[in-house]
């Protein structure tokens, strides 16, 4: 029967190339999330990496996958506005927290790389250098030689210290750990946006942040 | 006397066509929400997508739908469609009207959820992943064909 034929086609070379998908870039994530199980009381202690005044009245929470376009999108067109007009100022206090995807295979290995990064100060530096490469980087099969690389391009940061943190699975604990805090807190995409506790429904652009940040000022203001 | 030939009734009634372009069409579906669905639970890397809006819409919050990732959903859907349709393609459930009704119902519901999802790929993601265009133009021509089929079986009805 011609129809059970173009049945059996259409299923033959749709899963012949799902098989053909997954042997391509099925392949080895080189760090995985670690088993941690954590209470609520310490869920409450997980540390995001922060820049700004801790008593800043304006409170940003930013979960992010160095591995998704739009956290790419978010800290090439926002971020920068929230650390110069208002970090710099004393107004924000701004915390990134790890939540690697399981869907971006270099993702998890990204986030350590940021920790790494950040363990000789240079997180920041970092952060910027593997979000304005992601597209060169998301599509290899192993991209741990290339985080190593862009270490030697953030001024400060000892490469083979660098190389050694890497290559071991040091901050593992700590990515499970924020990948934990995001799911406690609902989160299921990335970047999810906090600001004084509440999640924003949708990725803010500058000016939608702008005006949550003066309305966030304004109301810490008035309750003083 | 009649003979066994005569005894024997042969059906010589083509299948119905719009079942049959729902089973295809519903096997192509499945097949798009199996592979975002692999994608979704980290099965298969980088998704092949040429635009980048994959990603964007994938890893957006809106991706997910009761928990569970909507392209698990579309799975449910599309297995649900192919199934019946297959069902109603031979024997004494080609002409079942209420089959057809229940093809049209399943349908129905997931062009609106369609519908849904592309007006928040457009609004609010502002991204668009062409894999679920390609879902969302399956489910509509689904749709179609479900209701060209409940028209055809109300045309048969004594």
């Amino acid at each position: 029967m011609p129809f059970y034929l173009i049945l059996g086609v259409v299923a033959l070379v749709g899963l012949g190339l799902l098989a053909r998908q997954m042997m391509a870039s099925g392949g080895e994530a080189a760090t995985k999330p670690v088993a941690v199980t954590m209470d609520p009381a310490q869920l409450a202690q997980v540390q995001g990496i922060s820049v700004g005044r801790a008593d800043a009245p304006v409170q940003i929470f930013e979960f992010a996958d160095f591995q998704c376009p739009g956290c790419g999108e978010f800290a090439r067109f926002v971020s920068p506005i929230i650390k110069e007009r208002y970090v710099q100022s004393g107004t924000v206090r701004y915390v990134y927290y790890d939540f690697p995807l399981p869907m971006h295979p270099h993702a998890f290995l990204a986030s350590r790389a940021g920790r790494c990064a950040n363990e000789q100060g240079k997180f920041w530096e970092y952060h910027d250098v593997l979000y304005g490469r992601q597209s060169q980087w998301s599509s290899q099969r192993d991209a741990t030689d290339s985080f190593i690389e862009y270490a030697r391009d953030v001024q400060g940061v000892d490469q083979g210290k660098f190389r050694e943190c890497l290559r071991s699975d040091r901050f593992a604990r700590e990515v499970t750990e924020n990948m934990k805090l995001g799911e406690s807190l609902g989160v299921n995409g990335t970047p999810t946006v906090f600001i004084n506790g509440k999640r924003l429904p949708s990725v803010p652009g500058p000016k939608e942040l702008d005006v949550l940040i003066q309305q966030e000022v304004g109301a810490a203001a008035a309750t003083e | 006397m009649n003979s066994l030939a005569d005894a024997v009734v042969v059906d010589h009634t083509p299948p119905p066509l719009a079942r049959m372009v729902i089973a295809v069409l519903a096997l192509a579906g499945l097949l798009i929400s199996l592979y975002l669905t692999l994608y979704k639970l980290g099965y298969l890397g980088v998704i092949q997508c040429g635009t980048g809006g994959c990603e964007v819409v994938q890893t957006s919050q809106y991706a997910y739908f009761l928990r569970l990732p909507v392209a698990l959903w579309g799975m449910g859907a599309y297995t649900t469609l192919l199934a019946l349709a297959l069902a109603g393609v031979h024997g004494s459930r080609a002409d079942d009207r209420r089959l057809g009704l229940v093809i049209l119902t399943v349908a129905t519901i997931r062009v609106v959820f369609s519908a849904y999802l592309t007006y928040l790929e457009a609004a609010v993601i502002r991204a668009w992943c062409r894999w679920c265009v390609v879902s969302a133009v399956l489910i509509t021509l689904i749709f179609f064909a479900a209701l060209f089929d409940v028209r055809r079986s109300r045309n048969l009805a004594p």
